[in-house]
């Protein structure tokens, strides 16, 4: 055969393969990418159910002391049960604002309750639940930051073009809500 | 992309220093070989297993002989300062999408904190009892985001080897020389006994050779840390918890309560978030971390 065309074969299938490594690489980070969005979906989940699990408890705690606050004892269980029937990701976390809300409320008024307050059931209930409402936040903002990283590889060449043959889209990010932008400030 | 290429630069930072303690432990007993007149492949049939030992065992236990050398405990979750530090570990872990790491506790009036672990998976935190009391939420935050950081950017994994690799030489020159001492004693008290003028040749060997390595190597755990690791961490932290001026007043306090007392080996202070020990903390080429005054005013500008 002519050396040319043996030369050109050679280019042609060092561009070949030249393209599948960079086809490969893109299609991993793709994926891996979009793993951990799930994965810390899956972190928010496991917080959110946590926190709804821990309201039962702490209204049989409060209950006995606080019968004159009907209002804001059902603002808790309404949150509850709104983040236990809540069907996409952004629902759920809606639901969880409206239940840091009525926590707020509910934990304003315990000031006013002494007993309430020296109750070590009561104060225990209150870290925690702060303290899953902080890593609520921190896994929302962990699932906000790999959506922005998943979008930004999908949506810039090249990744774009692979992402449209791997039939990819772009993600939504979790929005939060005006009213419970202000993080409740409690102190230790 | 640029962490990545910070990770794979760490991982070649740790091979790098177990290679030069591997050459420079089998230099050193070779180099002793050849003076006293041994065979050189004696001397290489000896320091070479004697050096891969070394590395492999000081490698496997670095992670023990740091928070060891700390004096650093499991924290305690009844205790409900130290509960609140879980709980920011926690959170910090969340932000940073990584496993959660093991929490101890080191009993220190001293604000400070350090990470230790060879990989995220089997990282560890640490902080002094003075910083969980003394730091408000924020600020815990803040210091907790930046250890986060180091874990994530595999920073623990060249501080913690180089501390374990090259600072368990100190450790040993500092047995080896008790050991010289003591035997010195009982051989003089055995007479002009053979056997035990042996022994004392021996010890008097690997004395030498640990007299000479020790100042190296504690040389060497400055190169542990970077300037630039520190304040990549600081920036890294910042971004995890969305708040600069939470480690920004966390490192305001670390300076105007200079430490009285730092606990510990000095071969891990490399580690902490802020070296805890006062002499250090005049800037110089030497100095392990940044001056606290420019991470102040680098985080302030964010």
């Amino acid at each position: 055969m002519d050396p040319i065309w043996l030369i050109l074969i050679f280019i042609v299938v060092i561009l070949v393969v030249f393209f599948l490594l960079i086809y490969w690489g893109f299609y991993n980070r793709i994926i891996r990418y979009e793993n951990r969005i799930d994965n810390s979906w899956a972190q928010i989940d496991v917080q959110l159910k946590r926190r709804a699990d821990l309201i039962p408890n702490l209204m049989e705690t409060v209950k006995g002391y606080m019968k004159h606050e009907r209002e804001t004892l059902e603002n808790v269980t309404k949150a509850r049960s709104a983040i236990m029937s809540a069907k996409t990701p952004q629902d759920s976390i809606n639901a969880d604002n409206m239940l840091t809300g009525a926590l707020k409320s509910l934990f304003a008024v315990a000031e006013s309750y002494p007993d309430l307050k020296a109750n070590q059931n009561f104060l225990n209930l209150q870290d925690e639940l702060t303290h899953t409402e902080d890593k609520i936040a921190y896994s929302r903002q962990h699932f906000n930051d790999s959506v922005l990283a998943f979008n930004n590889i999908i949506e810039t060449f090249p990744g774009n073009i692979f992402a449209r043959w791997m039939g990819k889209k772009e993600r939504q990010m979790l929005q939060i809500p005006e009213a419970s932008r202000e993080v409740p400030k409690v102190s230790f | 992309m640029l962490v990545e290429d910070h990770i794979r630069k760490n991982k070649r930072d740790t091979l790098f220093i177990c290679i030069f303690m591997l050459l420079l432990l089998f230099g050193v007993i070779f180099t002793i070989g050849y003076i006293l007149g041994a065979p050189p492949i004696f001397s290489t049939a000896i320091g070479l297993p004697i050096a891969i030992a070394y590395i492999l065992i000081t490698y496997s236990f670095s992670v023990q002989s740091v928070l060891s050398a700390a004096g650093a405990r499991p924290a305690n979750p009844q205790n409900r300062d130290e509960k609140i530090l879980i709980y920011k570990v926690e959170e910090m872990a969340l932000a940073a999408g990584l496993p959660t790491p093991t929490v101890y506790v080191q009993d220190s009036r001293d604000i400070n904190a350090f990470a230790t672990g060879k990989k995220p998976e089997e990282a560890v935190i640490c902080a002094t009892t003075g910083a969980i009391q003394q730091l408000n939420k924020e600020e815990l935050e803040g210091v907790i985001g930046h250890e986060m950081s180091h874990i994530k950017n595999r920073d623990i994994l060249v501080m913690t080897v180089t501390v374990g690799v090259v600072g368990a030489i100190a450790l040993i020159a500092e047995i080896v020389i008790r050991m010289l001492f003591w035997g010195g004693i009982s051989g003089g008290g055995k007479g002009g006994r053979r056997g035990g003028g042996g022994s004392n040749v021996i010890i008097l060997i690997l004395a030498i050779i640990f007299i000479i390595l020790a100042p190296i190597s504690s040389r060497l755990t400055y190169f542990a840390i970077s300037r630039r690791r520190e304040y990549l961490a600081d920036a890294d932290g910042a971004y995890l918890t969305r708040n600069p001026e939470g480690l920004a007043r966390a490192l305001e306090k670390i300076k105007a309560d200079l430490p009285d007392d730092p606990k510990g080996s000095k071969t891990v202070a490399p580690l902490y978030i802020a070296n805890p020990f006062k002499r250090a903390l005049r800037n110089s080429i030497w100095s392990t971390h940044p001056p606290l005054d420019e991470r102040i005013k680098r985080l302030r500008s964010m």
